[in-house]
């Protein structure tokens, strides 16, 4: 076999495998297990999406973004929602300059709000008025504010983690279905198995630990986001991802029972651009530079699960939209019958 | 190293040809074997039809269907083959090589030459080609469905190596569909002789050519051959055409004239006979009815039936039946020869005296009172002999007592000349043999025409008979009349009981009878012993027993009723041909007259029923 030079790409790959197992170490070093949090967080910043974390309070979901905000050494804001939580709380808000002797300049100084930072963490984003989350959703999409009139670009990378919580859901104001759309991945944060739970409890009653070292900049951010782009798809791998997405429309011919049952709306164009790009951030943070169907299906749960509404029916079974995801992916056949026919004979 | 770098698509895509290659073979071999098993499994199919139907021929060749199934197989595989595209799935696949071979392909196109991830990926693929096991991307060769084409080939040669089943009996003909050959069928003959029958007029005439010649031709047919429900078809064709010739009288355009002509006979009590026989259609015997009356020595009664057979006759052509009115003056004329001629016997009779046997005395006697045309036979045939015995003296004797006879009384029952002849011809022995066979002829006079015809129409009517019986047909009886005689004969004869004091019952007429059957009972007169020995039946116990179902709605057979139930003329067809309606059957003619109507409502129902 010959043995090329290594290519540039091939080098940039090599940095970005190398990248991705740095930050999980660094991460690691202050979170406990959630390995497949962190491994979904950091496909949505590599793919330059967004990223809901729902999940119980305690799970570590703050700690696990101002960590990552840490090693990315990238400007973190938080921001609380809360109901009485106004638009310009968020974006910022021109004041009135005054001099020294305190009399009035006539002169108006934009004050940025927490919006201005490149790791945002939308903290129980469905307790804010859905006027106010609409503020952060247009930033997320746009990448820039527009405040009096004038418009503003964010520094990039920009990054928003909102999170959720299940519980205590009197007074919230649930996010809508187009703007849970936005974002890129929905990460579901488990409770911590036995042994994590060991470790969370060591860690966090000792001394005070030690901040996480800084891994990345925001030119390598970038950089990965930029490689992630060109990692190639065969045809048939998109073509697998547009079926998924078909078939979880109730009115798609190919739509499993489930879904004709279960699901009133099914993923759109959106979710079907979402999983071909988190797949190629699956594939460039394991240092490849193409996607296989498997990695379409690893990220099929949480790219589609908030992107499915369900029927009446639906939820009346308790049918969840994971419930669905799965039954999809046992459903849709990724490689042509013929083909899965001649593979399954051996 | 660039170099080596810059040629990695090409290794690539020789490579991945390669094993495209590999996979296209095997895949291709395979569907050939599935198309070689379904098509001896279609073989199968065919050899063991063809083996229950019993086309060994085909047999063989059964085999040669695994052979269109492989070339089938082959057309499609190759329509159907893999693209590049499924190839490098399937090899993927197989490979684990997470698609890298399969987004290679999609790589190749020069359209995608500037695609930053191409050239790494097509190394990558390249070398996960050269650095797998080829085994691990063979397409499975054999498949489940690959077992039937043994098991397939062997059923074939099975079912070309065992014996054929058993034919299938072949299914009977149909009834009468054999083929018969007959040089010379008993009775058509009979049919055959109807050309020579005396017609009515020349319409008859025609008809009975064409029925003869029919016949004829059927003669001939059957020589070479027929099939016997067509000659029983056409016998039965004849003996309708036949039996509708007889009931000419009874038509509708002869019908009114027949009643009239009949109410004019009955009113003589002398013709009352002669009437029925005439109105049952049996003209045979209405010309010994009318014979009888003929030989009677009464003048008078001679006068009354003479009378009754030109009213008779008026009647009928009054009433348009031009045919009975036809028959009947030629009774007339008939019957005034019959008179004469029977005069004629007498006359000689009483010349001849106690010249004359004792027995023909005696029929002398019966025959002036009865007239009955056995006396009168018996009669002619006694005076013949009596002459042939007579001394020359004797006949010498005898015509000078008809001369003298000749000049008292001017010749009596007989006319001059005659009486003057038969003077003249007892003395010549030539004469006197010319004679004795007019006293033959006398006393065997001819019938009518009618009586002739129909005694030819009953012989071919019975031939008809004997024709179907001579193929093997149930014959039927012909005609439709039933067979009762009317002479005294007939009736019951004396009864016997057999049980303890039942008694024995006598009957009015026992024992001698002269009965005359029916058309086609061949007229058969006999003596028979008509002794009854039927058991004396108490009247309390006369009851039927019968349980026989009774269809109110349905008329009885054409056979006993004389005529067909059918609602329109010509739409049906028994064997005497009167199934229109408008011909009756001969014993329906006078039926108002003989039923048990009241005599004051007779000339009501008659008109009721009168066509």
């Amino acid at each position: 076999m010959t043995q090329a030079e290594p290519t540039d790409l091939e080098a940039r790959l090599s940095f970005a495998r190398d990248a991705s197992s740095r930050l999980r170490d660094a991460i690691g070093t202050v979170i406990v297990g959630q390995s497949d949090v962190v491994d979904q967080t950091l496909w949505g910043l590599i793919a330059g999406g967004h990223v809901l974390l729902e999940g119980a309070p305690g799970l570590g979901k703050t700690l696990l973004v101002r960590t990552l905000a840490s090693c990315l050494d990238l400007g973190f804001s938080r921001i609380q929602f809360t109901p009485d939580l106004m638009p310009s709380d968020i974006t910022g808000t021109n004041v009135l300059v005054t001099d020294q002797t305190g009399g009035v300049t006539g002169r108006f100084q934009l004050h940025k709000g927490p919006i201005f930072g490149q790791v945002i963490l939308a903290d129980e984003i469905n307790r804010a008025t859905p006027k106010t989350q609409s503020a952060l959703l247009e930033a997320m999409q746009e990448h820039a504010v527009t405040i009096a009139g004038t418009r503003h670009k964010l520094d990039e990378p920009f990054f928003v983690l909102a999170t959720e919580n299940p519980l205590e859901m009197e007074g919230t104001y649930p996010l809508p279905e187009a703007q849970l759309d936005r974002f890129l991945l929905k990460v579901m944060v488990p409770n911590p198995s036995e042994d994590e739970l060991t470790g969370i409890l060591t860690r966090t009653t000792g001394h005070a630990m030690s901040a996480p070292s800084q891994v990345l900049g925001s030119a390598d951010v970038l950089n990965l986001r930029a490689l992630c782009r060109d990692v190639a798809v065969a045809e048939p791998v998109v073509r697998y991802a547009a079926r998924l997405v078909g078939a979880s429309s109730p009115e798609s011919a190919g739509a499993p029972p489930i879904v004709s049952r279960a699901v009133r709306y099914g993923a759109g164009v959106r979710g079907g651009q979402s999983l071909v790009l988190a797949a190629k951030a699956v594939a460039l943070l394991e240092g490849r530079a193409h996607v296989a169907f498997a990695d379409i299906q690893r990220v099929a749960l949480p790219v589609l699960r908030h992107r499915i509404i369900r029927s009446f029916e639906g939820e009346a079974d308790g049918v969840t939209t994971d419930d669905v995801v799965r039954e999809l992916l046992s459903a849709v056949p990724s490689r042509p019958e013929p083909v899965q026919q001649a593979v399954a004979a051996r | 190293m660039e170099n080596q770098g810059g040629n990695e698509p090409t290794q690539f895509h020789d490579r991945f040809e390669r094993w495209a290659g590999k996979v296209r073979r095997r895949m291709l071999f395979s569907r050939a074997l599935t198309g070689l098993a379904y098509g001896l499994l279609g073989g199968v199919v065919v050899a063991g039809g063809a083996w229950w139907l019993r086309q060994s021929v085909l047999r063989p060749w059964a085999a040669a269907l695994g052979l269109v199934g492989v070339v089938g197989a082959v057309a499609w595989a190759t329509r159907k083959r893999w693209s590049d595209r499924d190839v490098a799935l399937f090899l993927d696949a197989r490979l684990t090589s997470d698609e890298v071979i399969s987004t290679a392909v999609e790589l190749r196109s020069e359209a995608e030459r500037n695609d930053p991830a191409r050239e790494l990926v097509v190394k990558q693929a390249a070398r996960k080609l050269a650095s797998s096991d080829p085994r691990l991307a063979r397409p499975r060769l054999l498949m489940k469905r690959h077992g039937i084409a043994p098991l397939a080939a062997l059923a074939i040669l099975y079912f070309n190596f065992i014996q054929l089943p058993p034919a299938p009996p072949s299914p009977p003909p149909p009834p009468g569909a054999e083929l018969v050959q007959v040089d010379e069928l008993k009775g058509l003959e009979k049919i055959i002789q109807l050309e020579k029958l005396d017609a009515r007029d020349a319409e008859q005439r025609k008809r009975l050519d064409a029925i003869a010649k029919e016949a004829r031709k059927l003669r001939e047919d059957l020589k070479n051959g027929l099939e016997k429900r067509e000659a029983l078809a056409r016998i039965a064709k004849l003996r309708d055409e036949i039996a509708a010739e007889k009931m000419a009288h009874g038509d509708a355009k002869n019908r009114a004239g027949l009643e009239a002509a009949l109410n004019k006979l009955k009113q003589n009590q002398k013709t009352e006979g002669a009437a029925k026989a005439l109105g049952e259609g049996d003209l045979t015997q209405f010309d010994k009815e009318m014979q009888k009356l003929a030989n009677q020595a009464e003048q008078a009664d001679r006068d009354a039936a003479k009378k009754a057979l030109e009213e008779a006759a008026k009647a009928a052509r009054e009433k348009g039946a031009e045919d009975v009115a036809k028959s009947l003056e030629e009774q007339k004329k008939l019957f005034e020869e019959r008179s004469k001629g029977a005069e004629a016997l007498r006359e000689l009779g009483k010349q001849l005296g106690d010249k004359l046997p004792p027995g023909a005395q005696k029929d002398l006697q019966e025959f002036g009172d009865t007239g009955d045309p056995a006396a009168r036979k018996r009669l002619a045939d006694a005076l013949g002999e009596a002459l042939e015995g007579m001394t020359d003296a004797e006949r010498k004797q005898l015509a000078e007592n008809l001369g003298k006879q000749l000049e008292q009384q001017g010749g009596g029952a007989m006319s001059p000349e005659q009486m003057k002849d038969l003077a003249e011809s007892l003395k010549d022995p030539e004469a006197r043999k010319k004679l004795a066979e007019a006293l033959k002829e006398l006393g065997q006079p001819p019938g009518s025409g009618d009586a002739q015809r129909e005694q030819g129409l009953d012989d071919a009517e019975r031939g008809g008979g004997e024709a179907q019986k001579g193929l093997g047909a149930p014959a039927p009886v012909p005609g439709g009349n039933p067979g009762a005689g009317n002479e005294p004969g007939s009736k019951p004869g004396a009864g016997s009981g057999k049980q303890p004091g039942a008694g024995k019952g006598a009957g009015k007429n026992p024992g001698k009878g002269k009965g005359k059957g029916g058309p086609g009972s061949d007229h058969d007169e006999g003596e028979g012993d008509h002794e009854g020995s039927t058991d004396r039946v108490e009247g309390g116990d006369l009851r039927s027993k019968a349980g026989t179902k009774w269809n109110k709605g349905g008329g009885l057979h054409g056979a006993t009723l004389g005529r067909s139930s059918s609602s329109g003329a010509g739409e049906t067809a028994n064997q005497k041909g009167s199934g229109a309606l408008g011909k009756v059957a001969p014993q329906e003619i006078g039926g108002v007259e003989r039923s048990e109507v009241p005599e004051e409502y007779r000339e009501q129902v008659g008109r009721y029923f009168e066509p």
